[in-house]
């Protein structure tokens, strides 16, 4: 387990029986199942109802931490399976459907690759690029933090 | 549920929140403990009575919080530091080896031979549709133990995006120098081959001219002297990347027969996911390819296990001290013991003479914690400007909430340690002690 | 409004040593509220011991200490202190200031822990002690200026400043010469007396015993027959 998370749940208790329900934000739609990644394209790989439902509202996803591009960073590119697993049985069409950027909050340790990982974040649709790597994405979660899964 | 609150909370407020639950147990004894009494007067005068003792007590906290804290943010700085210094270098291809090596000469320019990567895999490269920028990084000569990169000036603007001032250059006896080169724009400089002291014999027979500057990047290119590919090859005697008509415009397109090599070749991406695509595309038997952040990142994950090591180690010594010094307290407790004595044959109650002794421990606790933190930003704001001067890294240190917290969970520690002798001092007889 | 002292009455009093050894033995004794007594007697006779006990700083192994219808004896360790801190003002031989606080700061120490409402009337009484002992204008400076008849003083003003029903006193003038002692035991004297207190203190001095209504011999840990007035 993270450590922040470690500390998040000791704190939990003593936080959430502080605040009165009424306050929770309604980010409760998180702890629900994780969703795959392909749910949120159609076949034709246009954004699936789903991913417009769920434009700008948390959701957590289940996948793969890429090798990171940059050290020290927030951002990484959450991928279907894991990367580097099998060099051969991927094409690159492929490729714009089988990943999500991830912008976290917290500068993160980088997860191996092999490990299933959930992320929740706020669901962003639509290109973007991002003014300090110069990546360009389609899709997005913000604000994310994520467990291992 | 509480998750979902959590992490709904700002950034600052989470570390806030750690922050006071850390200290809570600080928080919630002092009232309990210092309530309805004036302790100011006497406390004062125990400290100005035993200014020497406290002071020796005040340094030995201080010392261990300073290492801690240093050791943290240090680690801290070079991270972000060293991460910052990597930003522009997305993809490096070379030839297949140590990715370290290679990112060491690529990204912070430490020198080291790399065998070459030919004319024809860069041509390979430079053709692949996703490339947005492939970049020779030509490395191996020095001006005055500086670094002289041949390249292009596509990779000039990407590396300084705008020019501090001048001019990219236009021919091979022009250079374009980072912000820490000490040379004016118009000067000339010969380089020597390799790097070390410049050596007559070594130098080569070239002058460039220095026609444009780049922005500080706190990295080691600050120091660098960038120049045409083309001059570096020439320079060698080795053919100059063009073919026979050629009519001096630098850089791409190269002819693969005649390009002379390069140790290493940047790549930008025209896409993210590309970044990975090619990564694995130029991962062959002739060349390798990496991301240096991921590189990087992985280094970082030993320096942070390192730092957790030493953190623990630096843990265990502020706690170590503060035991001695508790111990100390014990012993000075017993110096105090007629004056605490006396004020309970006045009827002081109980409580007060422990919160008189728990504040005192408490104040050489606190002024030392206090203490401790500034020692300790001063001593990793002296170890980073060490490590800029040696690398060129611009590592910078800063007290964060790592540090914070840290002092928060030692402050609550060792302040309820405290009790201990304060709860013995209330022990002590008071006619023996009254006669001392 | 100065409080009436208590009577203090003694029975079946011993007082042993941590090992056993009778320190003290004191069948019965009786203090008329209001009355000065000296306490005389050898070295190591029982009289510090007897004072402690009157101060409840030692609990006897057997027998009462009732100061009214307090029982010292009986009483646990915080109402013990805080009998003392709300009725009992204390002299010790060698003045026992806090050097490093100022005359005031000595003289209205019970401040510091007495409870708010009470801090400003403290304050106001050790500062009038103080004037009226001849150190007023002096308050504000620390006791290591003061001489040794002076620091005692402050002491006086410390003991006094809680204004106790009762005033213990152990060898207040021992480390005075004749002329301090002198004024210490006038100045002593005319507080308790104008106050109504009840003053028992262990001394030699001849002054402190002419001054007092009543003397009583210690030896051997035992109350010797009384003597009259000396």
């Amino acid at each position: 387990m993270l450590r922040r998370d470690f500390l998040s749940s000791c704190l939990g208790t003593g936080l959430s029986t502080a605040l009165p329900l009424g306050l929770l934000p309604g980010a409760l739609r998180a702890e629900a199942a994780p969703l795959k990644l392909r749910e949120l394209y159609n076949k034709d790989k246009s954004f699936s109802g789903i991913a417009l439902g769920l434009e700008g509202k948390p959701l957590t996803v289940e996948g793969f931490m890429a090798p990171p591009l940059k050290a020290d960073s927030t951002f990484f590119v959450l991928t279907k399976m894991p990367m580097s697993v099998c060099p051969f049985c991927e094409t690159e069409a492929d490729w714009p459907a089988d990943i999500l950027a991830i912008y976290t909050r917290r500068t993160f340790r980088t997860v191996s690759y092999s490990r299933k990982i959930e992320v929740s974040g706020l669901l962003e649709l639509g290109p973007f690029r991002d003014p300090d790597t110069g990546f360009l994405s389609r899709v997005r979660l913000t604000g994310a933090h994520f467990d291992i899964a | 549920m509480f998750n979902a609150l959590w992490h709904s909370l700002p950034l600052w407020a989470q570390d806030g929140a750690i922050a006071l639950a850390l200290l809570a147990p600080a928080l919630l004894q002092a009232p309990l403990i210092l309530r309805g009494y004036r302790l100011g007067p006497l406390l004062r005068g125990l400290l100005r009575r035993h200014a020497g003792l406290s002071l020796v007590f005040i340094l030995l906290i201080a010392t261990s919080v300073a290492i801690g804290a240093a050791i943290t943010a240090q680690e801290r700085a070079l991270r972000q530091g060293s991460a910052r210094a990597a930003d522009k270098f997305d993809l490096i291809v070379a030839a297949p080896g140590s990715e370290i090596t290679a990112m060491l000469a690529a990204v912070y320019l430490q020198p080291s031979a790399l065998p070459l990567i030919d004319g024809e895999t860069f041509a390979e490269i430079a053709a692949t549709e996703q490339v947005a920028l492939a970049a020779p990084i030509a490395f191996g000569d020095s001006w005055q133990g500086a670094p002289i990169v041949g390249s292009t000036a596509e990779f000039v603007t990407h590396l300084a995006e705008t020019l501090a001032e001048g001019r990219l250059f236009e021919s091979t006896e022009e250079a374009v120098v980072g912000a820490g080169v000490p040379l004016e724009i118009g000067a000339r400089f010969t380089p020597a081959h390799g790097h070390g002291v410049a050596d007559a014999a070594e130098a080569h027979d070239v002058a460039y001219e220095v026609v444009g500057r780049m922005p500080r990047t706190g990295s080691p290119w600050d120091k660098a002297l960038i120049v045409p590919v083309e001059a570096v090859w020439g320079v060698h005697g080795l053919a100059d990347g063009h073919g026979p008509d050629w009519d001096g415009t630098l850089g791409p397109p190269f002819d693969p027969s005649r390009f002379p090599g390069t140790p290493a070749v940047l790549i930008r991406a025209s896409s993210l996911w590309a970044n990975y695509a090619l990564q694995r595309a130029f991962t062959t038997e002739r060349t390798m390819a990496f991301f240096p952040g991921n590189v990087l990142s992985r280094l970082h994950a030993i320096m942070g296990d390192l730092r957790q090591i030493l953190s623990v180690v630096a843990l265990l010594t502020q706690v170590l001290v503060t035991a001695a010094v508790l111990a100390g307290l014990m012993m000075l407790t017993r110096l105090l013991a007629r004056r605490l004595a006396l004020l309970r044959a006045l009827g002081a109650p109980r409580r007060f003479i422990f919160a008189l002794t728990w504040s005192f421990a408490g104040s050489l606790i606190l002024a030392g914690t206090a203490l401790g933190l500034l020692l300790g930003l001063i001593a990793a704001r002296i170890l980073s400007g060490m490590i800029t001067a040696r690398t060129d890294v611009l590592v910078t240190a800063h007290l964060g909430w790592p540090e914070l917290h840290l002092v928060a969970g030692f402050v609550s520690l060792t302040l309820s340690l405290a009790l201990i002798p304060a709860a013995l001092t209330i022990r002590r007889p008071v006619i023996a002690d009254l006669r001392l | 409004m100065p409080r009436t002292p208590p009577p203090l009455r003694l029975r079946d009093l011993a007082v042993t040593s941590p090992g056993g050894r009778a320190l003290l033995t004191l069948p019965k004794l009786a203090i008329a509220p209001g009355t000065a007594t000296v306490i005389r007697g050898p070295s190591g006779a029982g009289k510090s011991t007897l004072l402690m006990a009157l101060a409840g700083l030692i609990r006897p192994a057997r027998g009462e200490i009732r100061w009214g219808e307090t029982d010292l004896a009986a009483l646990p360790e915080p109402a013990i202190a805080r009998f003392r801190r709300e009725t009992l003002g204390f002299v010790f031989q060698d003045h026992m200031l806090f050097e490093e606080l100022s005359a005031a700061e000595n003289a209205s120490l019970a401040a510091l822990y007495a409870p708010k409402a009470a801090r400003a009337g403290l304050a106001a009484r050790s500062e009038a002690l103080l004037t009226r002992l001849g150190l007023g204008a002096r308050g504000a400076r620390r006791v290591d200026s003061f001489s040794g008849g002076e620091r005692q003083r402050i002491a006086v003003a410390r003991a006094l400043a809680t204004d106790p029903p009762i005033l213990l006193a152990d060898e207040p003038t021992a480390s005075l010469d004749r002329a301090n002692a002198d004024r210490l035991v006038a100045d002593l004297m005319s507080l308790a007396r104008d106050g109504g207190k009840t003053v028992i203190a262990v001394s030699h001095d001849p002054a402190l015993i002419a001054a007092a209504d009543r003397v009583l011999h210690i030896e051997d840990g035992a109350l010797r027959p009384e003597s009259a007035r000396v």
